[in-house]
């Protein structure tokens, strides 16, 4: 059994694809990236090595400090307007029962598996001042209508609210998958104790959810960084640069703006900046986690 | 699940209905919207109403959106491609799973770890390198251009959900095969992957949602329509039709219906299969 369970060729069979794999469509290219982002191409023709130049104009580039600002939005949209709606819409569902709770489940997810790109061309027309949906619900309600969305001042609104419906579904089934799993017997003991039901879900639910909100903070933030299709037929970043974001900016740079090299630059931090993210929000609940648990143990 | 039964008294029960209805009409109202528009003319569309009640339903929209829009040969490309992606990353992470989770090597968490660094890095930043890279090896175009990114990017997480089932899987089973004078690959194929079919099942889910409805590298790394997929329809659709948007409609509408039709007939593994993916990636 050792024997066999240690035989490297066999080892070496079975990984390789996988390495194989992450080295050709990961590795590589990050390598590539960090080549280029220290030369001035331009996507053809000869280029020569300029150092740390591209880094350098990164650094006071409004452009990229704008995408970086509208990913912190998002992610505060997220977190402050998606989350909390989405851990209440679960919350409530979970009461529901019977087929009307599957009903509803299945209702919130269906703009989950619909391409961004249906999702993107149909918020434009929903934007539309002619025809768009919003106008006309406006109108209905006795207001003006005919507001052009994504005016340099509100595009950034307009993206965010799109971003924050499609992504809605996913968050509530987590949450709701989540309050699944919490012990009933915890709910009947409150009931038997008298608790009514805001009680029962500022004690019981959001304590216990605790880890799974911390999750989905992290892939929220992860995502606000990672946000590129929806902008990209949406809005292209513009307005001007109002509602850029670091992925769409990055592949404007390299082929729209032939800056393959600042391009790949703006890649080398991008992928810095999104380790950096993960790893640091891991720490910070890894520690409160482990804060906790101390106290836990202390008070016994 | 059942138990939930018992918990659900003591909350007004319409106040429930208004809210859960509120946020659902939200969330589907614009694809109603769609769908309605999809079925009326150019001319129809610029009322004040929320709804048009068209005056003929106009089939002939989805009729150009069928045709203009390649709809059969872009659905038959996304099938085939995401088909062999789900297969590849699966067979891919039961492997490396194994050989990581089971098997006695120096290096096996360091590979697992890299190959789940994978999960960190973002898609779009390696958008420009790898266009370099497949046209100087000359795959543009070309079918691997889009299978090796989708399968690369999906394995993480395909690897991170099969090593934590394969855990739970006893090991006294495999010591049983081997004195059975069973192979490595005999373990792996025949008596792991069987037990791995809730694993598969999201693994296979998961890899579908994430790159079915894909378009950013396949606009990138293709140029003619040999390869493209699905989302394409609509991409190339409003250029064409610019000025006609109920046949921009009708695409739209079109383009979303195979995963809608397939997600509402397999609803519940599909939730399930989130649930899982998620909560554990």
């Amino acid at each position: 059994m050792k024997k066999l369970y240690s035989n490297k060729l066999v080892i070496l069979s079975l990984v390789l694809p996988g390495v194989l794999l992450f080295i050709f469509a990961i590795l590589a290219p990050i390598c590539l990236s960090v080549y280029y982002g220290f030369t001035d191409y331009s996507g053809m023709g000869s280029f020569s090595f300029i150092g740390f130049e591209n880094y350098k104009k990164l650094m006071t580039d409004e452009a990229f400090w704008m995408s970086l600002r509208n990913s912190l939005l998002l992610a505060i949209g997220f977190i402050c307007i998606q989350h909390p709606l989405a851990l209440i819409v679960a919350a409530v569902l979970d009461k529901l029962g019977g087929r009307a709770e599957s009903f509803f489940r299945c209702v919130y997810f269906i703009p989950n598996v619909i391409s961004v790109a249906v999702i993107a061309y149909l918020w434009k027309f929903i934007y539309n001042p002619d025809f768009g949906l919003l106008n006309n619900i406006i109108k209905a309600f006795g207001g003006k209508g005919g507001t052009n969305w994504f005016s340099s001042d509100k595009a950034i609104w307009a993206v965010l609210v799109v971003l924050i419906w499609h992504g809605f579904g996913w968050g509530m089934l987590i949450y709701y998958t989540g309050i699944k799993n919490i012990d009933p017997v915890l709910y009947e003991a409150a009931s038997i104790d008298g608790a009514d039901q805001k009680t029962t879900f500022l004690k019981i639910t959001l304590p216990l959810m605790k880890p799974v909100i911390q999750v989905n903070v992290t892939m929220a933030v992860i995502s606000a960084l990672k946000q590129m299709e929806t902008v990209y037929l949406l809005t292209n970043g513009g307005p001007g640069n109002s509602t850029q974001f670091a992925a769409n900016y990055l592949y404007q740079q390299a082929f729209k703006a032939f800056k393959y090299g600042y391009g790949n630059a703006i890649g080398v931090i991008f992928i810095i900046i999104c380790l950096v993210t993960t790893v640091v929000l891991n720490k910070i609940f890894a520690e409160r986690e482990g804060r906790r648990a101390r106290r836990i143990r202390e008070g016994l | 699940m059942e138990s939930v039964g018992k918990r659900k008294h003591k909350f007004s029960k319409p106040l429930l209905w208004v809210v859960l209805s509120v946020v659902a009409i939200i969330q589907i109202f614009p694809l109603v919207w769609l769908v309605d528009f999809s079925l009326a003319s150019s001319n129809e569309m610029f009322t004040s109403g929320l709804l048009i009640i068209p005056e003929k339903i106009q089939w002939g929209n989805y009729a150009k959106a069928f045709v203009d829009g390649h709809f059969l040969l872009y659905l038959k490309n996304s099938i085939l491609i995401n088909g062999l992606a789900v297969l590849i990353v699966i067979a891919v992470s039961i492997m490396a799973g194994f050989a990581c989770r089971r098997m006695k090597w120096k290096l096996s968490g360091f590979v697992k770890t890299l190959l789940l660094l994978g999960m960190m890095i973002p898609i779009h930043a390696t958008l420009l390198p790898n266009y370099k890279i497949y046209n100087m090896l000359g795959l543009t175009d070309t079918i691997w251009a889009l299978l090796i990114p989708y399968v690369a990017f999906s394995l993480p997480q395909g690897l991170f959900l099969m090593t934590s089932f394969m855990e739970s899987i006893p090991v006294e089973l495999e010591e049983a095969a081997v004195m059975d004078g069973c192979g490595i690959y005999r373990i792996i194929f025949q008596i792991i992957t069987p037990m791995l079919k809730s694993s598969i099942a999201t693994v296979a889910i998961m890899t579908f949602l994430n790159n079915w409805n894909e378009f950013m590298m396949a606009s990138t790394y293709l140029s003619s329509p040999k390869w493209k997929t699905l989302p394409f329809s609509v991409l190339e659709f409003t250029g064409q039709y610019s000025s006609n948007y109920a046949v921009q409609f009708a695409v739209m509408a079109l383009t979303a219906a195979p995963a809608v039709i397939v997600y509402i007939i397999l609803n519940k593994h599909i939730t399930k299969g989130v649930a899982m993916g998620a909560v554990k990636g």
